[in-house]
């Protein structure tokens, strides 16, 4: 038995058959969607797909697709998927699970590109791949697969200092949604020139003098050009086509949101008790100043390792923010295995953490049941356990941290 | 296809008609008297359904169409999206009187009105609406629950074989649109007797206003902490 396991998992371990069963699955689960939905009261598609679907059914008409309350994305979703309307309604889910199948293969190639043989590359990136979590929830139609790829896609032509391409992408995937804007330090940080003996010498204000200096060099002129260009040329037409509507629902709204309703983030229940206080204010300004004093720390501190920057960036973000749902957690979790190959932890000890991370999950999980689908009155028991989802995301950021070994660049700058 | 009419209002005029007559298009006094509704909410928590149940005694007139008008309370809301994937599977037919924001809290909504065209099943008619809890104020006074009303709806009839109705009290005539694609305005009969029955009400959660201080205190530290273990490890392990 564990012979015919050992040989299904090697098969399995081949890069075409790893990418081909995993396409699969995620076509089984799209059919599968298909039938539940026709079938049983619950439906398995993401109530997300049906705004996109009636936003592009909006687009068709030759309407703005902010006719549809709730559609807070960019209108090139929404042109993406007229489809939909025109071909099939299950031609975004097809897209999506194209996306997170494309995600798998990213991560392979930015793997293969950091040293790992193919058969490492392919074990780590089976992680993903053959995740329930990813497959579920692109195969139900939720959007976020088109910006892990972007995501990914950024960081791969990084790595292969491809900058105009990387600019491409990365201005495209902060117009798709507002957080990897954040990115932006760690990546200027990246593009850098290198130091020299010379400027290493001198007091402070020659060596702060002297970091501007090498920051403000062409490829960040580069980078951050083509990146602007990309992203004020797609805010500028689809401002001059939907107005307003547009900058608020795709931009705005998600700065300023304030969602009072029960979710992961410790700020919750405070900003809910406080929603119509004076010191509102004050408070968001609070809970906004560990956020943004973590975020340059981690860009100071790991800009020389993108991966692993970029996965610190987008994991305290997510667990410091004002508003956290679950399909947060693939926004980190998509960068995950990029940082998996350099872990020091022990199986044993990755299995401890994973339990843990889950366990924190399952601690907010009980209460928001039973307050939303029981009546209970279980506020105080949901903020207590974001706060200890929290205090376990910061465990878990402190261990990989800590059992981080850096590549030979890194170790050698730390020697220095 | 659900549609919705932003610009529908639904409105309900009142005939002043005084004629007595104790049969109006096959709707006669003593069979009306035997119609009934009654209303109900199942399950629990913000996400219920509203089960409204018409029976009507024998003597059912040819054509009899029906329509419940709901005054929802500003605690609950109805999700226009929702309804039209219900009307996919279970032919729910519903037509509502205003826009509906799905996020906003209690307190800076408005009640709105609902009209559901129940198909009618051989003397009865049951229409099972979903709706859902608004976030309320948080309490100050330690109050843990905050209570939503939902009146009884209006019943009204009309048969589609007479377009001239006559109303004889104590049933009044009212204006409301035939079908629930909102074309045309119909005569119905208001079926006056039934708002007797006592409101059924739902409890909402509410936040302990009075915890305010221990929360914003216990998150502010909390989240204080994990910062600084954070940022301690990030400082010991990261190329500055």
């Amino acid at each position: 038995m564990a012979s015919i396991m050992e040989s299904v998992l090697s098969k399995l371990m081949n890069k075409n058959v790893l990418f081909t069963v995993s396409f699969l699955v995620r076509l089984v689960l799209v059919s599968f969607g298909v039938y539940q939905d026709r079938t049983m009261v619950v439906k398995y598609t993401d109530v997300d797909y049906h705004v996109f679907t009636d936003a592009s059914k909006f687009i068709t008409q030759g309407q703005s697709p902010y006719h549809r309350s709730t559609y807070r994305y960019t209108p090139l979703l929404a042109w993406i998927l007229t489809p939909n309307v025109y071909l099939s309604h299950v031609f975004g889910k097809l897209l999506f699970i194209t996306c997170d199948v494309l995600s798998g293969h990213l991560i392979y190639l930015i793997l293969r590109q950091r040293g790992l043989s193919c058969e490492a590359a392919c074990r780590v990136c089976s992680l993903w791949l053959l995740n329930p979590l990813p497959a579920g929830v692109s195969s139900r139609g939720n959007a976020e697969s088109v910006l892990t790829a972007l995501v990914l896609a950024t960081l791969l032509c990084l790595e292969l200092r491809q900058l105009p391409m990387a600019a491409i992408l990365y201005g495209l995937a902060v117009h798709m949604k507002i957080y990897p804007v954040t990115y932006a330090l760690p990546i200027a940080l990246s593009l850098q020139r290198k130091e020299n003996g010379e400027e290493r010498r001198g007091g402070w204000w020659r060596r702060a003098l002297g970091f501007l200096l090498r920051l403000l060099n062409k490829e960040l002129f580069l980078f951050a050009g083509v990146a602007g260009v990309v992203f004020c040329g797609l805010t500028v037409l689809f401002y001059s086509m939907y107005g307003w509507d547009f900058l608020h629902e795709t931009y705005l709204y998600h700065l300023t949101r304030r969602d009072i309703r029960h979710n992961f983030s410790p700020y919750f229940y405070m900003l809910y008790l406080t929603a119509d206080s004076p010191w509102s204010l004050a408070l968001g300004l609070a809970a906004f100043l560990p956020q943004a004093l973590l975020l340059l720390l981690v860009s100071l501190a790991f800009h020389t390792d993108l991966a692993l920057c970029c996965f610190l960036h987008t994991a305290i973000f997510v667990s410091f923010n004002k508003v956290c749902t679950s399909q947060y957690f693939l926004w980190y979790l998509c960068l995950f295995p990029l940082v998996l190959p350099r872990l020091t932890l022990s199986p044993k000890q990755g299995v401890e953490l994973l339990a843990l991370w889950f366990a924190g999950q399952g601690i907010w999980l009980a209460p928001a049941y039973y307050l939303e689908f029981e009546g209970y009155n279980t506020f105080l028991l949901i903020w207590l356990a974001g706060l200890i989802f929290l205090i376990i995301n910061s465990f878990i950021m402190v261990q990989i941290i800590t059992h981080y070994k850096p590549s030979d660049t890194m170790q050698r700058l730390k020697a220095e | 296809m659900f549609v919705f009419f932003s610009t529908c209002t639904v409105y309900l005029v009142l005939f002043g008609s005084t004629q007595a007559d104790e049969n109006s298009c096959g709707l006669s006094m003593t069979w009306l008297e035997t119609v009934s509704v009654t209303m109900d909410v199942s399950k629990n928590g913000f996400h219920r359904d509203l089960v409204t149940t018409v029976d009507f005694g024998p003597g059912f007139p040819d054509g009899l169409e029906a329509l419940l008008v709901h005054r929802l309370p500003s605690g609950i809301y109805i999700d226009q999206y929702q309804l039209a994937s219900l009307k996919e599977d279970t032919g729910l037919q519903v037509l509502l009187g205003s826009v509906v924001d799905l996020e906003a809290p209690a307190h800076t909504s408005e009640e709105f009105i609902v009209l559901v065209y129940p198909a009618l099943d051989q003397g009865s008619l049951k229409a099972t609406l979903p709706i859902h809890g608004r976030y309320h104020k948080p309490s100050l006074a330690g109050k843990r629950f905050e209570l939503v009303e939902i009146k009884l709806p209006k019943l009204i009839l009309r048969t589609d074989t007479c377009t001239q109705l006559i109303s004889f009290p104590p049933y009044k005539i009212v204006d409301a649109p035939c079908t629930v694609h909102n074309l045309s305005i119909c005569q119905w009969l208001d079926i006056q007797h039934l708002q007797e029955q006592d409101p059924v009400s739902l409890e909402i959660p509410l936040g302990d206003g009075s915890l305010v201080e221990p929360v914003c205190a216990g998150t502010l530290l909390v989240t204080l902490l994990c910062c600084v273990i954070l940022s301690r490890s990030i400082w010991r392990h990261g190329v500055f």
